[in-house]
């Protein structure tokens, strides 16, 4: 999972040649092979390295806040949302469903790395949502289709399908 | 800038220890461990910076490098490789095995649970010709790792068993003033006895063994 996540990260960022890629651990954590150096450990790790490599850092955010922010984001990703108990996914869609009410991308305004991840990373649990819940969590149904539409971004995960028009009218429940 | 500090929380030493190594300019409070300091998490939260613009930064190792960010010294691919471990590999073990230590007084399990992440810190120490972790002069990742393994390596009773490296490493971090300092004001240097509340309220999947979870990956 976590290596053609990579792969589809390299192609977003338009990196022509593809790397080497392995895996280590009962987790499967992913190892980048690196020619002339240590070899990287670590899917956010080496989502950076591979946003420096493109020469997009505008992508880990512009400021030492926006840095901050992405980063806390990644985190979570790999922290919450992996290896997360089913019992947790509600507490999971919950918080970022509160956290997104007054924002476009998770860094506020701008599209960075950490929206790219969460999305990799949410999208099993996106996948699964029936609509009644699709509309209980709707700040994040609308983040997620803006991200899934974001172009370069969905590759190897099938586009989930969202009702852009609410099934309900709003205001009356 | 207001930073959120909680008495007995382990994450607390980290922030306080960056927050005095790099001499950045903020308010400290200290809250109870169960007060709600950022509205859109479910659960209380410490430590906890508050930036000028409304943010939240609820990581405390996103804090530590904040920090360090806003005082001229950046993430490397080196440090971010060591703060991801700690988060995914260190962080899951060092809270299990506090948790047996403390509350259940199983000194030989909790050794045992910390095996494996003891054992992948000393063979890279031993591979590097640094004074720490990736440079000569101390990092983010070093004092992330420090704090994390504070309660349990400052403990006289944890046989953490032949780690010379580690050891040397960790004695080397430790004496460093602004840690001493930050270990002192948050857990009066009592380690484990001054962690039992803080780790009795968090959740049992967080101090659990980890085993029966099927990965993602």
């Amino acid at each position: 999972m976590a290596l053609r996540e990579l792969s589809s990260l390299e192609k977003c960022l338009g990196l022509k040649k593809p790397n080497k890629y392995g895996t280590q651990g009962e987790r499967k954590v992913p190892v980048l092979q690196n020619n002339n150096g240590a070899p990287l450990v670590g899917l956010v790790t080496i989502a950076s390295h591979l946003v420096h490599e493109a020469k997009k850092t505008v992508l880990l955010g512009n400021s030492a806040e926006e840095r901050a922010v992405v980063q806390q984001w990644l985190e979570y990703r790999i922290a919450r949302v992996d290896n997360c108990p089913k019992d947790e996914l509600k507490v999971i869609l919950k918080e970022l469903n509160h956290y997104l009410e007054d924002k476009v991308y998770i860094a506020g305004n701008v599209f960075t790395l950490a929206d790219i991840l969460m999305y990799y990373g949410i999208h099993r649990i996106v996948v699964e949502l029936a609509i009644q819940e699709k509309e209980r969590y709707l700040n994040v149904t609308r983040w997620f289709d803006h991200i899934q539409h974001y172009p370069g971004v969905r590759h190897h995960l099938p586009p989930v399908v969202v009702l852009r028009n609410r099934v309900y009218p709003s205001g009356h429940h | 800038m207001k930073l959120f500090v909680g008495e007995g929380n382990p994450h607390s030493v980290k922030v306080l220890a960056v927050l005095e190594l790099t001499g950045v300019k903020c308010d400290v409070q200290l809250v109870n461990n169960e007060e709600r300091v950022v509205p859109y998490l479910t659960r209380p939260v410490l430590p906890v910076l508050l930036l000028p613009s409304g943010q939240h930064l609820f990581s405390p190792n996103t804090i530590c490098q904040y920090l360090f960010d806003v005082s001229g010294r950046k993430a490397t691919d080196a440090t971010n490789q060591w703060m991801e471990w700690e988060i995914t590999d260190l962080q899951p073990a060092v809270l299990q095995a506090l948790h047996m230590m403390a509350l259940q007084g199983k000194r030989s399990e909790a050794a045992a649970v910390m095996k494996e992440p003891l054992s992948h810190l000393e063979q890279n120490l031993r591979k590097t010709s640094t004074q720490f972790l990736t440079s000569d002069v101390i990092t983010v990742a070093d004092i992330v790792l420090w704090a994390a393994l504070y309660p349990i390596l400052s403990d006289p009773s944890f046989d953490a068993g032949d780690l010379r490296c580690v050891r040397g490493w960790f004695d080397g971090v430790d004496v460093q003033s602004a840690c001493q300092t930050a270990a002192q004001k948050v857990l009066h240097g009592k380690s484990s006895e001054a962690l039992k509340t803080f780790l009795q309220k968090l959740p049992a999947t967080q101090t659990q063994r980890r085993d029966g979870q099927t990965s993602t990956n």
